[in-house]
């Protein structure tokens, strides 16, 4: 008797998640990558707050374990999630999510980058294969963040600045958590809009001084705790 | 009857969605396991082992096509009749007569292996050759490249299909089939594993390098695996050609400086030259290095004490040492140049 319950609870719970799945719609989180809240163009001269002139060349950065918090306290995670956006892919920036609940979005949080039990489970597909140029071979390890461009400020060659922002091991973990509060106008029918303020970094760094952080560290440390000041909702 | 009935329906069920979820067929393989070894540390549930992707592996490991200008194999530098080390090369070479800065690895015994490269910079087995292929100093080849390369050829495109059901080639399938190649060079039957089955015995003079070996080498190289996975300074000198620091490379921390990670000693009689920069020729080079350590509080506790081996001693040892040679490893034809 026993077993046969068991099947049957097992088969209408089967029936129920399809159910469940087809009668949710999605929202989208748009992310929008700007320059002191103006939309930033690659190739294009900034100054930063630093009184630094910049070009921003290409911007990469990983997005993973999205959750949607809602005002009933109810909260959606979106498992096993990474995103990657990418400066050369826009379509990359919109991250649609399926909505599990009618009630009003409180709250949205997400990894700027990768746990650590995916940097070191091995081959990954998709957004994480290591073709997207975001893993380092001779360490191994996501790079969460990266940030490429030229400045006169740097004299380095090329004028190059770098920022590889990763590095999964502890005391050197620079995955962080980003939490956004979302007020009821925030919310629209394209759905969520999140603003990434490339200014707010530049502004609290030197490129003179800070221009060059490629491997896990201390340095990429102090630049993984302000790239959680970056994100914003529009 | 109603109580058989659901059930089989139910089964039925999932068996149609399994069925048509995978409609092309492999042959599993397991990688044996000796009584009394530790378990394995490579994740074989995230890699299910098939002979298709065996083979597969196999195929990419001895072919060029992987490097720049399709000169350079795995095999180049790692040749099974040498435990898959690269014999009489102190520093692994790569495409255009390039030299790279130490000495390629054995490959043995890899499914045991939680950190790979001599600072243990990667952390799986799958990433591993992501190194070698992007090395400018080995293949010096972009991994877009290779996928491109390999999704033109006839031969690859049946052989990914055989083993993951399309000919489609990613970097995922294509690093999880070298894992499976390279997940199954285990080495676990040599003369000293015989001995431990009680199938022979040692001559007296392995019997008695074997009670030296386990006095003074085994608390770094400890049995079966003649391995761990551990780190150390082992008291030689910095090459200042090379400068190269070891392990605090990869994680920083001061206590890491000058620490390699501990190679096992299977089959070494075979991998030489030995240590991270290959600069020692012979066993008995090793075994005087380690005689001739003093006093050395930088040294770890468990060089902190010289060896004082004698003559007879050192060669006893060196003895004993040959019987972890594995010939039916060694030359297993599964493990050898793909036919076809």
């Amino acid at each position: 008797m026993t077993k046969i319950t068991l099947v049957i609870i097992a088969a209408l719970l089967f029936c129920f998640q399809i159910h469940s799945q087809s009668k949710s719609d999605a929202i989208v989180i748009n992310f929008h990558l700007e320059f002191d809240k103006i939309p930033l163009e690659l190739n294009k001269k900034y100054v930063s707050a630093s009184k630094d002139t910049l070009i921003v060349e290409a911007f990469r950065c990983y997005i993973s374990n999205i959750q949607i918090l809602y005002e009933d306290k109810s909260f959606f995670i979106q498992k096993d999630s990474y995103h990657l956006l990418d400066s050369d892919n826009l379509e990359s920036f919109r991250i649609p999510i399926t909505k599990k609940s009618d009630a009003l979005i409180s709250k949205i949080t997400f990894n700027i980058g990768i746990d650590s039990i995916t940097n070191t489970s091995g081959a990954m597909s998709g957004d994480l294969d290591p073709i997207n140029g975001m893993y380092w071979a001779w360490q191994s390890g996501y790079i969460n963040m990266k940030i490429e461009g030229k400045s006169s400020s740097c004299k380095t060659r090329n004028n190059e600045f770098q920022f590889h922002i990763g590095g999964y091991l502890n005391p050197y973990n620079a995955m962080r958590n980003v939490e956004i509060a979302i007020q009821k106008y925030q919310i629209s029918s394209n759905g969520i809009d999140v603003a990434i303020d490339l200014g707010k970094l530049f502004s609290e760094i030197q490129l003179k001084e800070t221009n060059s952080i490629m491997i896990p560290g201390e340095k990429a440390m102090t630049i993984a705790d302000l790239s959680t000041k970056l994100f914003s909702a529009k | 009857m109603k109580k058989i009935i659901l059930p089989l329906l139910f089964g039925g069920f999932i068996f149609g969605i399994l069925a048509f979820s995978k409609n092309f067929f492999t042959t599993a393989l397991y990688l044996e396991v000796p009584k009394k070894w530790p378990k394995p540390h490579y994740d074989f549930k995230k890699n299910p082992l098939t002979d298709e992707a065996f083979q597969l592996g196999r195929h990419l490991f001895y072919d060029p096509i992987i490097s720049k200008d399709s000169t350079i194999s795995c095999q180049s530098c790692h040749l099974q009749q040498t435990g898959f080390a690269h014999v009489d090369h102190q520093l692994s070479h790569g495409i255009k007569g390039k030299i790279g800065t130490r000495n390629s690895m054995a490959l043995i015994n890899l499914a045991w292996n939680k950190n790979f490269l001599w600072d243990g910079g990667v952390n799986n087995l799958e990433m591993q050759p992501l190194n070698p292929i992007t090395n400018p100093l080995e293949m010096d080849e972009k991994l877009e490249n290779v996928i491109t390369k390999l999704q033109r050829s006839d031969k690859y495109r049946m052989l990914f299909s055989k083993a993951f059901g399309d000919e489609k080639v990613t970097s995922q399938r294509l690093l999880k089939a070298l894992a499976q190649f390279t997940v199954m060079l285990a080495s676990t039957n040599s003369k000293y594993d015989k001995v431990m089955r009680n199938e022979v015995s040692f001559s007296s003079q392995e019997q008695h390098g074997y009670e030296l070996f386990k006095i003074n080498c085994a608390s770094c190289h400890p049995e079966p695996l003649f391995c761990d996975d551990k780190f150390e300074n082992n008291g030689l000198a910095i090459d200042p050609t090379l400068n190269d620091f070891g392990r605090i490379k990869i994680t920083n921390r001061p206590e890491d400086y000058l620490r390699f990670k501990i190679p096992t000693l299977r089959n070494s009689q075979f991998t030489f030259p030995y240590m991270h920069d290959g600069r020692f020729k012979t066993l008995t080079d090793v075994v005087k290095h380690y005689n001739a350590l003093g006093h050395d509080k930088n040294l770890p506790k468990e060089l902190s004490k010289p060896i004082s081996l004698s003559d007879n001693d050192r060669v006893d040892l060196v003895t004993f040492l040959h019987t972890l040679t594995d010939k039916e490893f060694l030359f297993n034809k599964r493990f050898s140049f793909p036919n076809k």
